[in-house]
């Protein structure tokens, strides 16, 4: 028996204090001026603070410089506050993250060798960055031909110190997400900066490799973690694409890459971003992506996951500005024992904001599970916004999860929203109708699978990332497809 | 709390299509139309209503040269799910190179019967036989029904979102190819086999791009059923209300693409209501069905009568 839940929450005006009991209670002692940006307040947990131990053990603090110190500090602070989620937590109520907790963590404390890079296949078609279990490994990237003033490396290496200190602006921001979030804040050893002067349009992507290669053997508790970290920042008028791909590593290794990637935006400014997750079906991903986007700016994110056994992307987009467009685009793809978890959250604050979401999630393995929380927050000032949300999920074996909670909060009154979710099989008639023209069943499933993913897959901006993911997800779906 | 939980795969809630401002799919793969496309235009040039096809009612039944196509002896179908019965023992035979027409009230079973003839899973056959060229066609799934040359062209044809119209074409046009043991054709290839079809159902090559009858109107869903017809060919066509909701030129059009694929060898069953299709697409035979039967048989004079004065002329009763 295949379940879903389904939540079509559109609470408008009069249900807008369903947002305020969730606002924080400092009636804890302990906790007063410890942080106040976590909820519910809490004594500290051990196992956090023993993992917050272990990564801030495993870096060294004297070299680092001030602003990636004060972002440590100010994480560390948070987690001593913050409990490790249970499936009581509402935010991780399907997606069970206790298979983490029961591993034995270690975080990856130096950079790989230079033996290890020779497995690193080398990117002849864009300007590329190589992050290794969360180090930025310069001697293996390629960023020889950017444009004049565009700068991608380490912040150590920021080259000015009027840049520099712009940047900083932004290491330690104003958003603080969940554990996960504090954790990278601690955990990460580096920063890699990706940094985009006023009015400059960069013409081809900036493209992300991040390979996980420490790792347990397949079946181990050992559990290496890594914590990679980026910041971009497009200042006004600026434009750039950027592809994130995170790849497997070779063989079904455990590892937990545990990244957050911060996005600024000015005025005017432009980012389309691709996601690939494409991890060990062993491997704990846990995503942060925080977006801040100025008046009249564009940001575009095509996601496809479909690697890991637990991934889960955090995404906080924030619109600034009047005027400000955000386009969302998802495929989750759980072909394995796998859960693939969405969590988003949109505030538009300003008039005219325009945005769109569509989710789309395939669950092939009755083992298999999609989740998608999304939440777009129209508020009292965003009149005449435009704001469309839409999940469609394919159940293809009949104890296939999918837990699927679109919310669409209107505070404005005058706004234009439209909002569904459908949860199916394939269809009997549609089949049908291949057949009818000789097609095989077989083939005419694989054909509407196919289709219903490729309607995300064709979002991608670079056409040679579209096909490797075309091939990657027909190879996924044959292979399980076959097999059942 | 907000959760709702239920146990069902298949619950299509409240659904709001949004289309993304980028959703029109038809980017793919852009074809220039060939430049020799209004040389080589095949002119099917047949003056209205004057085809007579290869057969005439006095022949049929008597000409010992032809061959059997289509046997079906008392056939029942209930609906699957409510095991109503809808078809209640049809009778019909076709041979090789014959146009027949079927006619009959709305509700009288006229669609069951094509559609279970092609193995529609909407439907249970309790009962009689369905021989194809000599074959069981009960015992074949819907694929290989087609495959073996059977065709029908749906009164209401499926919108499959996300398959190009080519896509779906080329992979039809494989699966016979696959069946003849012949070499696939690749994108391009088939391509050069499609385009020249473009023209006989008079459609624009746009149509290949767009996906299978997503939001074509209802003469271009007709269209395309032919057009599909002509990519695939049959031994048997059976054209479903191929003439409802068209106006007339493209009537014109479809009954000419029509005849334009009649062969001495391959046959035609039409379901209409209408005489005018008839005077396009000449039929030697011309039943009637009712409640589930073929209740009367006979030449064009039926139809005629039908025109004039509507069913009580014909009834059984
Ligand atoms: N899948 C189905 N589910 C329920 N009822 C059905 C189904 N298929 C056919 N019927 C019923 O069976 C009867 C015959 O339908 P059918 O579509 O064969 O009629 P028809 O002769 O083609 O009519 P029309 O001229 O209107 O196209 C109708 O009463 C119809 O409602
Ligand atoms: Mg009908």
């Amino acid at each position: 028996m295949a379940t879903f839940t389904f939540t079509p929450h559109i609470a408008s005006r009069p249900t807008l204090s369903s947002s305020s009991k969730r606002k924080p209670k400092f009636n804890s002692i302990k906790t007063t001026k410890v942080s106040l940006q976590t909820s519910p307040p809490s004594l500290s947990d051990p196992f956090v603070l023993q993992l917050a131990e272990t990564l801030e053990d495993s870096l060294p603090s004297s070299s680092l410089p001030f602003p990636l110190q004060k972002l440590r500090e100010s994480s560390a602070e948070t987690l001593l506050s913050t409990p490790w989620p249970s499936r009581r937590d509402e935010a991780f109520r399907f997606t069970d993250v206790s298979f983490i907790k029961q591993s034995q963590i270690h975080p990856i404390s130096n950079p790989p060798q230079s033996s290890q890079l020779s497995s690193i296949p080398v990117e002849t078609q864009f300007a590329n960055v190589v992050i290794i279990d969360g180090h930025f490994v310069d001697s293996v990237s390629n960023l020889t031909e950017l444009p004049n003033g565009v700068y991608v490396g380490s912040f150590i290496d920021l080259p000015s110190h009027s840049i520099a200190k712009r940047v900083s602006e932004f290491v330690d921001g104003k958003f603080v997400g969940d554990l996960f979030w504090s954790i990278n804040g601690v955990g990460a050893p580096d920063l890699t900066v990706v940094y985009v002067p006023a009015g400059c349009k960069v013409e081809n992507p900036i493209h992300f490799r991040y390979f996980s290669i420490n790792g347990g053997e397949e079946g181990s508790k050992e559990l290496a973690v890594s914590n990679p970290r980026v910041l971009v920042l497009v200042e006004n008028g600026g434009e750039i694409e950027i592809i994130e791909e995170f790849l497997s590593g070779d063989g079904g290794r455990s590892y937990w890459a545990n990244p957050v990637l911060e996005v600024v935006i000015g005025c005017g400014g432009k980012v389309k971003h691709s996601y690939i997750q494409n991890q060990s079906l062993n491997a704990a991903h846990i995503k942060w992506t925080s977006v801040q986007q100025e008046s009249t700016s564009a940001y575009e994110l095509v996601e496809i996951s479909t690697g890991g056994k637990l991934s889960r992307h955090n995404v906080h987009i924030q619109q600034l500005g009047p005027e400000t467009m955000t386009e969302l685009s998802t495929l989750h793809l759980s072909v394995g024992n796998q859960t693939q978890d969405l969590h988003s959250s949109l505030v538009l604050d300003h008039p005219r904001g325009y945005s769109r979401q569509l989710h789309k999630c395939i669950v092939a393995n009755p083992q298999g599970q999609a989740v998608f929380d999304g939440n777009v927050k129209v508020n009292r000032y965003a009149q005449q916004t435009d704001a469309g949300q839409l999940t469609r999920s394919l159940l293809l074996e009949p104890r296939a999860t999918v837990n699927v909670k679109p919310n669409l909060q209107i505070i404005a009154d005058d706004v234009k929203c439209s909002h569904g979710a459908a949860i199916s099989d394939l269809e009997e008639t549609q089949l049908f109708y291949f057949q009818a023209r000789g097609i095989d069943l077989e083939t005419a499933r694989k054909a509407l699978i196919f289709s219903f993913g490729a309607e995300v897959i064709e979002r991608l901006p670079s056409t040679s990332v579209q096909k490797r993911v075309e091939n990657h997800i027909k190879e996924l779906l044959n292979t399980t497809l076959e097999r059942s | 709390m907000a959760y709702c939980s239920s146990s069902s795969t298949t619950s299509a809630s409240p659904v709001v299509r949004y289309l993304p401002s980028n959703s029109t799919s038809s980017t793919t793969s852009t074809f220039s139309p060939l430049p020799f496309r209004s040389n080589r235009r095949r002119s099917v040039r047949i003056a209205t209503a004057s085809l007579s096809p290869v057969n005439s009612p006095s022949t049929s039944f008597s000409g010992s040269q032809k061959n059997l196509l289509l046997e079906v002896k008392d056939l029942t179908a209930v609906i699957a799910e409510s095991k109503q019965e809808i078809l209640k023992g049809v009778n019909l035979v076709v041979y090789e190179g014959e146009v027949h027409a079927i006619m009959g009230k709305n509700g009288s079973g006229k669609s069951t019967f094509a559609k279970v003839l092609v193995g529609h899973p909407d439907y249970e056959v309790t009962g009689g036989s369905i021989l194809f060229k000599g074959s069981d066609l009960l015992e074949m799934e819907p694929e290989e029904r087609s495959l073996a040359g059977l065709f029908m062209s749906f009164q209401s044809p499926v919108e499959i979102p996300g398959v190009s119209n080519i896509d779906f074409l080329n992979m039809a046009y494989n699966a016979r190819r696959r069946k003849l043991g012949l070499a696939e054709l690749g994108p391009i290839e088939f391509y050069a086999y499609i385009f020249p079809k473009l023209d006989l159902v008079n459609m624009k090559t746009d149509f290949l791009n767009r996906n299978v009858n997503e939001g074509f109107s209802g003469g271009e869903r007709k269209r395309n059923e032919i057009l599909q017809l002509a990519v695939l060919g049959a031994e048997m066509a059976i054209l479903d209300e191929i003439d409802s909701g068209l106006d007339v030129d493209a009537l014109r059009d479809v009954a000419k693409a029509v005849n334009g694929l009649l062969t001495p060898n391959n046959s035609v069953l039409m379901i209409t209501h209408y005489l005018r299709l008839l005077e396009f697409i000449e039929p030697s035979r011309i039943h009637i069905m009712e409640d589930g039967k073929i209740v009367k048989t006979g030449d064009i004079s039926i139809a005629k009568l039908l025109e004039e004065e509507g069913y009580k002329a014909i009834s059984t009763a």
